[in-house]
């Protein structure tokens, strides 16, 4: 008698049908099980004694369902070719475990498969079947249900992206009055500049650096209020709705705007499905150039208009490929030919180029947390390969890559920082102009910086720093009172509930593993008391796996995210666009 | 020009933009059963209207498929949101109860003597109701609606970029 089938497994089923092409279908049925791709996965490597990490197994798992239904092979002799259905919806959480969990889609084991198999393209093609069903990763979920309805994949509404530009152009401007700062909706610019959301939620150093790069230029650009987002999730889940839904809102943005060409900053999933899959997608002519910002940049320095001086990148730096921007888009040669021009020690690490491993992190795997364990173990290739290269800084041209990098880098506790082309190239600029100083006739010497030149900038704030490392609280508050914020400790969770409580501070740092409570208890705690939930947190933590908090969410995410190790810079600029926004907001 | 129809003496009609932002009395929002915010238009309600939402429903607890419950928007544009628990995901029956989950909605809504109540496309999205059907069901649905009794004057169809819109807009002028 037929077994019978859960609801969504046929769906799941029927679906499958569906989505076969030549490409998928070819791939379904060269394996050979030669065993190749084996070693070219970073999950095997780094459990070599689990066989349920090989490509090939994995590439079964979704095969054998293909075979029971769609391969007159295993419609005759299911039991010959390994021909198996699903029914339940045990099966398909399985099959979740598998798709999801268990691969990044870097597409390694796709090139060096002699058989050509790709089974990137099918476990995406898995992963958007499931999705259609509702099976999928929490935090799968919850980033999907962002970029659907609030158009980018963390949720930043529509008034802390326009605030935090207005704020970071204040910021420019404060340093160079005459900056243009960043320009928001203008029609007719040459170069409209989209971005990662992680940029402005987490680390908008990258969007002021990339602002004084295209100024220095003096290039027509600008950035859009709406629409902005160049990453695309539907890349990572497989849902093709979703990643024609949103390629279609940038470039229709760009049209609208009429902007001459799209400029992508650096992130791999972003401009694949951008620049190489979103148009196939949207089922959308494209009628403006789409580039790297790393393209831009080269171009920049090549044709005399910006000035480098790569002594100013003295540290030694290898490089790391984003699977993305190598494997599928051949974006290799331009970051080596940028990071050459703006630093002086670069060490290559081996292999590399689409022979590089995977971060681990990589185009949106950072979001499930279920699979944080695994993923850091899988990491282990990754980490040995960038000990081996001796060098303190590894640059990369990817956001989730950055992310993933942090996290493995902490985990492995390598003495190195990640950082990206855009920050080296700022970091390098030879700016001509003279700084001008405001008309108040305040004499600001050249050589200061923007953090000492506004050595008061946190006047007036109270700042509660929680944190069960008394060397990091004393590290946090020096810098803030050398700002002149007003300082509150607390040293465990319960502490920090109870001085929350009672002084009601601006803004609160918070660390995750205090005793106590721990920092997720404190911070859902906060979150859903009625007096305590306005108040803006910024997680500093060096626990990779409470990305959870960003991803994975029950309550409203934190406002600021940084991983330690924290640099004095890094503190401020984060801590002041936090408290700025909570102003704009009136909070 | 905005899509916009008279039905009896109610005016319905097409809007493009963020329905959490609208300048309307009430908006629906496509709820879970255990009518937790989440991500999505849920973080933007969070956000924007402020942490008593989230507690509001928390009394309510679970509701059934179909249902739909009223909190106030806290400090958000709108007053009122109405939280309905729509099919998702392909789920069986899927037509009939994402019809009865906009019934259900309407009638929160003139319960609470709303008068003007903006719908996002019903399922369509992240919950993976094809739009076309979305199209079909949530204005159809929302017109036969109308074409009773009803207190309501003003009813929106709200819709998130071009692609929603398109589509909606095609399927609207075949009401007229």
């Amino acid at each position: 008698m037929a077994k019978e089938r859960s609801h969504k497994a046929q769906i799941v089923i029927d679906r499958l049908g569906k989505k076969l092409n030549r490409q998928i279908v070819g791939s379904l049925v060269a394996c050979v099980h030669c065993g190749n791709c084996t070693d070219a996965c970073h999950y095997v490597l780094a459990n070599p004694g689990d066989p349920t990490y090989a490509p090939a197994y994995k590439a079964d798992k979704i095969r054998s369902i293909f075979k029971r239904h769609y391969d007159w092979t295993g419609r005759i002799f299911p039991w010959w070719v390994h021909a198996k259905s699903l029914h339940t919806d045990e099966d398909l959480e399985e099959l979740k475990d598998i798709v999801f969990g268990k691969c990044t889609n870097c597409r390694r084991c796709t090139i060096n498969c002699p058989m050509g198999v790709d089974l990137a393209t099918f476990n995406r093609m898995a992963r958007g079947l499931l999705v259609s069903v509702g099976v999928m990763p929490e935090g799968v979920a919850v980033v999907s249900k962002d970029q659907w309805e609030i158009g980018n994949q963390m949720g930043v509404l529509k008034e802390d992206y326009v605030d935090t530009l207005e704020w970071l152009t204040e910021e420019m401007q404060m340093e160079y009055p005459k900056s243009p700062g960043i320009p928001i909706d203008t029609v007719g610019a040459d170069v409209v500049y989209s971005i990662n959301p992680r940029e402005v939620k987490y680390d908008p150093r990258t969007i002021s650096d990339a602002a004084m790069i295209f100024n220095e230029a003096g290039e027509n650009w600008t950035m859009p209020a709406e629409d902005w987002d160049m990453t695309n999730f539907g890349l990572f889940s497989g849902d093709d709705d979703l990643g024609g839904g949103v390629a279609r809102r940038l470039y229709e943005k760009v049209v609208e705007l009429k902007g001459k060409k799209l400029v992508i900053s650096e992130c791999g999933h972003g401009y694949r499905s951008t620049r190489c899959e979103g148009p196939n997608w949207a089922q959308h002519d494209v009628s403006f150039p789409m580039e790297s910002s790393v393209i831009t940049m080269i171009n920049y320095i090549k044709e005399g208009k910006i000035k480098v001086d790569k002594s100013k990148n003295t540290e030694k730096m290898t490089f790391h490929d984003s699977c993305n921007n190598a494997r599928s888009c051949g974006l290799t040669e331009e970051p080596r030919e940028l990071l050459n021009l703006v630093c002086e020690n670069f060490q290559e690490m081996y292999p590399n180029r689409t022979e590089n491993y995977c971060c681990t992190g990589g185009g949106g795997a950072m979001s499930m947390s279920e699979y944080t364990p695994q993923r850091l173990i899988s990491a282990k290739v990754k980490a040995d390969q960038l000990k081996a290269t001796g060098a303190s800084v590894v640059v990369t041209s990817c956001h989730n890559c950055v992310d993933g990098l942090a996290d493995l880098i902490k985990h492995y506790k390598l003495d190195m920082k990640v950082t990206q082309l855009v920050n080296l190239v700022a970091n390098a600029l030879v700016i001509d102009k003279p700084i001008e100083v405001p008309t108040e006739e305040v004499s600001i010497p050249a050589a200061v910086t923007p953090v000492v030149a506004e050595a008061a900038c946190l006047q007036g704030y109270k700042i509660l720093v929680a944190d069960d490392e008394p060397d990091f609280v004393t590290f946090v508050s020096t810098v803030l009172e050398d700002n002149g914020a007003e300082i509150i400790k607390a040293y465990d969770g319960n502490q920090a509930l109870e001085l929350a409580r009672k002084e009601k501070p601006d803004l609160m740092t918070l660390d995750i593993t205090m005793p106590g409570k721990s920092g997720i208890e404190v911070f859902e705690i906060l979150r859903s008391d009625d007096e305590l939930a306005d108040i803006p947190v910024c997680i500093m933590t060096g626990k990779p796996e409470l990305r959870k908090l960003i991803y994975d969410r029950a309550v409203k995410p934190p406002e600021g995210y940084v991983d330690k190790p924290i640099d004095e810079e890094s503190i401020i600029l984060n801590i002041r666009r936090i408290l700025e926004l909570a102003k704009s907001k009136g909070k | 020009m905005a899509a916009s129809v008279k039905v009896k003496n109610c005016n319905l009609r097409l809007q493009k933009g963020d329905i959490t932002d609208l300048d309307i009395e009430a908006f629906v929002y496509y709820a879970r059963e255990d009518l937790a915010l989440g991500s999505g238009f849920g973080t933007a309600i969070a956000v924007r209207g402020g942490p008593t939402i989230q507690k509001e429903l928390n009394e309510f607890g679970i509701i059934k498929m179909t249902e739909a419950v009223v909190s106030a928007a806290g400090e958000m544009k709108a007053k009122y949101i109405i939280h309905a628990n729509g099919p998702k995901f392909q789920e069986e029956d899927l037509p009939e109860k994402l019809k009865q989950t906009i019934l259900n909605s309407l009638a929160k809504a003139e319960e609470k003597g709303i008068k003007a109540i903006a719908f996002p496309p019903m399922g369509a999205g992240f919950y993976g109701v094809p739009l076309d059907q979305s199209a079909e069901i949530t204005l159809n649905t929302i017109k036969e609606y109308l074409s009773g009794e009803t207190n309501l004057d003003d009813v929106v169809v709200c819709l998130n970029d071009n692609r929603e819109y398109i589509l909606f807009d095609k399927k609207f002028s075949s009401l007229k």
